[in-house]
């Protein structure tokens, strides 16, 4: 496979294309007739993610950040089109380009109006999540991180529920307000370093060199940084955009926004946050509130979910508690909880992306997301049921699953650092069981009692063609998940030793050499 | 170079300038005997049209040829901050003009004295942007003035068009007042109203109060131009009333010509009084960009919605004037680009959208927008995103300079403040987008007859364009902004400078 990849030069153009198919995509959405519209769009999709699959094999992990490539952009202010990939991104690449076709497929019955534009929209916004995990360049990933808003405020507002014009507005708001204040810490950071040494760069690796520059900024930069990513995740108690968020928007409109949207948090906390201020991250007080409010996003997240009558809704909150994991697993601060927390980002991603396209599916043939409005589907959708059940025992955390790997090894390896944060996320997976059990049952084996159910058809070839990557990989990745770790463990282990660096004497020394440059 | 002493170097150094009179005068010329028809409006409309061209081409030969003036710039300036202003200017003319052709019509208002106005208005902005001395300053603004004063209620027959000029004019003339005693005590305090002159007989001694009066009186005076909150109280009831075109003439034009005309007076004539004119700048700035975003807040009109957001706009500015470096010249001048461009699309596509003036075009009458008139939609909606400062559209590139230029100094509450007042003004542009793109159509839409006619389609569509093409590679805007700004900073006298 990958003397054929050579063959293709595939390093030198993969990450650009990954980017550029899905823009020059857009006007060709625009210009075919309306109903070819999705076809096409399907086709860009899924060729993205072939071309994008060759990552797989051709991905060095040993060999840290690659493919790297650099187009001049703003040479007076050193900014350029910089792009890169390693262990972290990788899979994050992989899981959007992997949603992207599910999403399209996905969508083909339930988007029936405006077509054109909505699948112009979902390029668009697939290329903005891809370019924001590649980017290695300050301005690249703001521009990158504020562009994926716009398409997903049109998909919700314009395709979404009832109240999705709040929904909208909520989301757009909330995430717009946190990049906002990034944006100053973005420069203002990239001053500090300019100063110190000499050279205006919004460069990541000049940065993250020299982030030791911001000195007593470095709270406030931080603080300003944290808020943009913790709105995105979101970390309790930022979260209250995203339940009116996933019930408004239409099926894909969630499951991008759930699957990948919300690891784009996670993934700056990775990328950016911490790496740059680590002294700030992982010393206190900052320490004990992420883990604290990332322990009370656990509970509250199942707690919440619990008590929710639309299924919907019950999995949005079940989102803010998985996410929970994954912030815990970063502060966990060993190389077994930071590649927890990375499944976790992996595992959500596919099994709620699942659920989302299953529930879509359950409201294209009830046109309702009331739990109590079902029961006993077991008996007219088998398929349904049995892809169902499978995919909330992911969720749950079942072992043979991929969100067991993922639970177990955050605990395992935050258990150290925070025992206390650790036994109470433990006591969760109970909560997660009940409610996911108990909604379970409630659609798929109570009696078949209502009459409108009786007659509902189970899954169509499409349907299953959605979901069957995403259960293969859940199962595939629960059974053997040895090929994921041992791709991401150098990227894990190089974030661990960085966000252990709480006194950056590297960070001093380069400052001092550019100094005497000035 | 050229000897600004002499005759002839003075003719070639106003060239731009006295192109663009004489060909007034000759369309003045033309319309004293063809002003009956529409079609005589029409054609004073293209004759206009054709001397912006021609200005445009004198001021692309002066700037090409690398023009310098030999030692002192007498009167007028010859540098690129100068000329680029003096580009944007004539684009916010040319944008006007085209987009009026088909308005005026439309509207009844068949009066081809129009056009000269403007020409002549545009006349006193290049001598504003462009003046190296406090008389020329004072000349330009009042030949600028006295045209919009009258542009503003040329729908004479509407009482808000009336009213918006005798309010502007009333407040026009108290800001006069004040910038004139300003120049009057800058003169007292230096013995000269040469620019350059003054920021080297004040960077000699200590700074005296008479100096410092004069410096505070002569912000009052733009501050009233440029519509900077509390000196802003005209701007809404003026812009609403006048013809949209005439707004959007306004809100571009006169704000990039008092603007450039600022930059020049604090950063080479007050060059050592940072201390004294930093925290007046500062201080408009915060209150014109949180007023500015939170009244427009409120509005239900778009077309009011748009006068103050151009208030905040004034405030946004006022941060990149903040720095008094180099770069708060550039960002100055980059976001001055920006705004017009943006500004002068948004008013033309609202004035395709009502009539009379559209004062009574709602956010909710243009719902449902995007299925009718889908081109339109599209571009109002780049409008406001652009405004907005979204990534993608010129705006951001105008805020990020801002931003650029403030934190290099070390600033952190202007910035933190410009992007939360961003934020509140995304509760009023999103709406537009909202109602136009999410709602269904409404029982009264304003625009159900109504187009935007050639030529100005053109002209909506080139700027419109723009705001996106500069969005995304914005390079080259970036570096002529960056390089006025320097040829503003080598006019500072040197012993004048920091």
């Amino acid at each position: 496979m990958n003397g054929f990849l050579e063959s293709l030069s595939y390093g030198q153009w993969i990450l650009h294309a990954l980017v550029l198919m899905p823009v020059i995509g857009i006007p060709l959405v625009l210009l075919v007739p309306e109903r070819m519209s999705k076809h096409v769009a399907l086709g860009i999709t899924l060729l993205t993610f072939v071309v994008s699959a060759g990552l797989w094999w051709h991905f060095d992990p040993g060999a840290g950040m690659q493919y790297r490539s650099e187009v001049a952009w703003l040479p007076r202010w050193g900014i350029s089109y910089a792009v890169g990939l390693d262990g972290i991104s990788l899979f994050m690449v992989l899981l959007t380009t992997l949603l992207g076709p599910l999403s399209v497929l996905g969508s083909y019955r339930y988007i029936t109006e405006r077509e054109r534009g909505y699948y112009a929209l979902m390029l668009a916004l697939l290329a903005g999540l891809i370019g924001c995990f590649l980017a290695l360049d300050l301005f690249v990933f703001y521009v990158f991180f504020e562009i994926m808003l716009i398409p997903m405020y049109f998909i919700i507002g314009i395709w979404g529920g009832a109240n999705r014009l709040y929904a909208a507005i909520k989301f757009f708001v909330y995430t717009f307000f946190g990049s906002l204040l990034m944006l100053v810490a973005i420069i203002a950071l990239v001053w500090k370093v300019a100063l110190a040494t000499g050279e205006l760069s919004f460069s990541y690796d000049h940065v993250l060199r020299n982030a030791a520059a911001a000195g007593d900024l470095a709270p406030w930069l931080f603080a300003a940084f944290a808020l943009a990513f913790a709105i995105k995740v979101p970390v309790f108690p930022f979260h209250t955009w995203l339940p009116d968020a996933h019930v408004e928007a239409p099926t894909a409109g969630s499951v991008i926004l759930a699957s990948v949207m919300l690891k784009i948090g996670t993934y700056g906390f990775m990328r950016f946050a911490v790496p740059f201020f680590p002294d700030v991250a992982m010393g206190d007080p900052v320490r004990t509130i992420i883990v604290v409010l990332a322990v009370i996003g656990i509970l509250y997240g199942a707690l919440v979910a619990m008590v929710q009558p639309d299924f919907k809704k019950l999995v949005a909150y079940s989102s803010v508690s998985h996410l929970g994991f994954v912030m815990l697993g970063i502060w966990g601060g060993t190389l077994a909880s930071v590649q927890g927390a990375l499944m976790m980002m992996i595992a959500h991603g596919l099994s709620t992306g699942a659920l989302f396209f299953l529930i879509g599916m359950m409201y294209e043939r009830r046109h309702t997301r009331e739990l109590a409005e079902y029961g006993g589907l077991a008996r007219v959708m088998p398929i349904f049921a049995l892809v169902l059940t499978l995919v909330a025992f992911a969720s749950i955390g079942l072992p043979g699953l991929n969100g067991f790997i993922a639970e177990f090894l955050v605990l395992l390896g935050s258990f150290g650092r925070y025992p206390v944060a650790v036994v109470m996320a433990t006591l969760v997976v109970i909560v997660a069981a009940a409610y996911l059990l108990s909604a379970l049952q409630k659609i798929v084996y109570n009696p078949l009692d209502r009459p409108e159910n009786q007659g509902l058809t189970d899954l169509s070839l499409r349907e299953v063609l959605v979901l069957l990557p995403l259960v293969a990989g859940i199962v595939w990745m629960g059974l053997a998940p040895g090929p994921v770790l041992r791709r991401m463990e150098p990227a894990a282990r190089a974030f661990v030793e960085a966000s252990a660096r709480t006194e950056a004497p590297a960070g001093r020394a380069v400052l001092g050499q550019g100094e005497v440059a000035r | 170079m050229i000897d600004l002493f002499s005759p002839m170097g003075a003719v070639r150094a106003l060239l731009p300038e006295i192109v663009l009179s004489a060909w007034a005068l000759l369309v003045l010329l033309v319309v004293a005997w063809r002003h009956r028809t529409s079609a005589d409006c029409r054609l004073a409309g293209w004759l206009s049209a054709a001397g912006v061209v021609a200005s445009a081409a004198a001021l692309v030969w002066l700037w090409g040829s690398g023009a310098r003036s030999t030692g002192l710039d007498h009167m007028i300036t010859l540098d690129w901050f100068r000329f680029g202003g003096a580009a944007v200017i004539l684009f916010s003319a040319f944008a006007t003009i085209l987009v009026s052709i088909r308005y005026l019509d439309r509207e009844g208002l068949v009066a081809p004295e129009y056009y000269p106005l403007v020409l002549l208005s545009t006349v006193g902005m290049l001598f504003l942007a462009g003046s190296a001395d406090m008389i020329v300053l004072f000349l330009g603004l009042e030949v600028m003035s006295v045209g919009v004063y009258i542009l503003a209620g040329y729908d004479r027959r509407n009482p808000a068009s009336a009213e918006a000029a005798l309010k502007y004019f009333l407040i026009g003339a108290f800001a006069s007042g004040f910038l004139l005693y300003g120049i009057a005590l800058a003169f007292g305090a230096t013995g000269q109203t040469n620019l350059q002159l003054i920021g080297a007989q004040l960077a000699t001694g200590p700074a005296s109060l008479m100096a410092r009066l004069g410096l505070a009186l002569l912000i009052i005076g733009m501050a009233f131009k440029v519509a900077a909150v509390p000196f802003h109280m005209w701007a809404p009831d003026v812009y609403d009333g006048s013809p949209t075109p005439v707004t959007g003439f306004m809100a571009t034009g006169v704000k990039v010509a008092a603007f450039i005309a600022l930059s020049r007076v604090l950063i080479v004539s007050f060059p050592g009084f940072d201390q004294v004119w930093q925290p007046i700048i500062g201080a408009l700035a915060l209150v014109t960009m949180i007023a500015g975003n939170l009244i427009a807040l409120a509005q239900k009109n778009i077309k009011r919605m748009l006068a103050y957001s151009s208030v905040a706009h004034a405030g946004y500015l006022l941060v990149a004037l903040w720095p008094g470096t180099r770069l708060g010249a550039a960002a100055v001048l980059f976001y001055l680009l920006a705004y017009s461009l943006t500004t002068l699309a948004a008013f033309a596509l609202l004035g395709s959208l009502g009539t009379g003036g559209e004062r009574d075009v709602s956010f909710d009458d243009v719902a449902g927008l995007s299925r009718r008139r889908p081109w339109t939609a599209l571009g109002l909606a780049i409008c406001m995103l652009s405004l907005l400062g979204f990534p993608g559209t010129i705006g951001f590139i105008g805020k990020w300079t801002i931003l650029e230029a403030v934190l290099a100094e070390g600033q952190y509450i202007l910035p933190v403040v410009l992007v939360l007042t961003s934020l509140v003004s995304a509760g009023y542009y999103l709406p537009l987008i909202m109602s136009m793109y999410m709602k269904p159509e409404g029982e009264r839409p304003a625009w159900k007859e109504l187009v935007l006619a050639q030529p100005g389609a053109a002209i909506v569509f080139v700027t419109v364009a723009a705001v996106v093409v500069f969005g995304i590679l914005p390079s080259g805007i970036v570096d002529a902004s960056l390089r006025s700004a320097a040829t503003l900073a080598q006019t500072v006298m040197p012993m004048a400078g920091r």
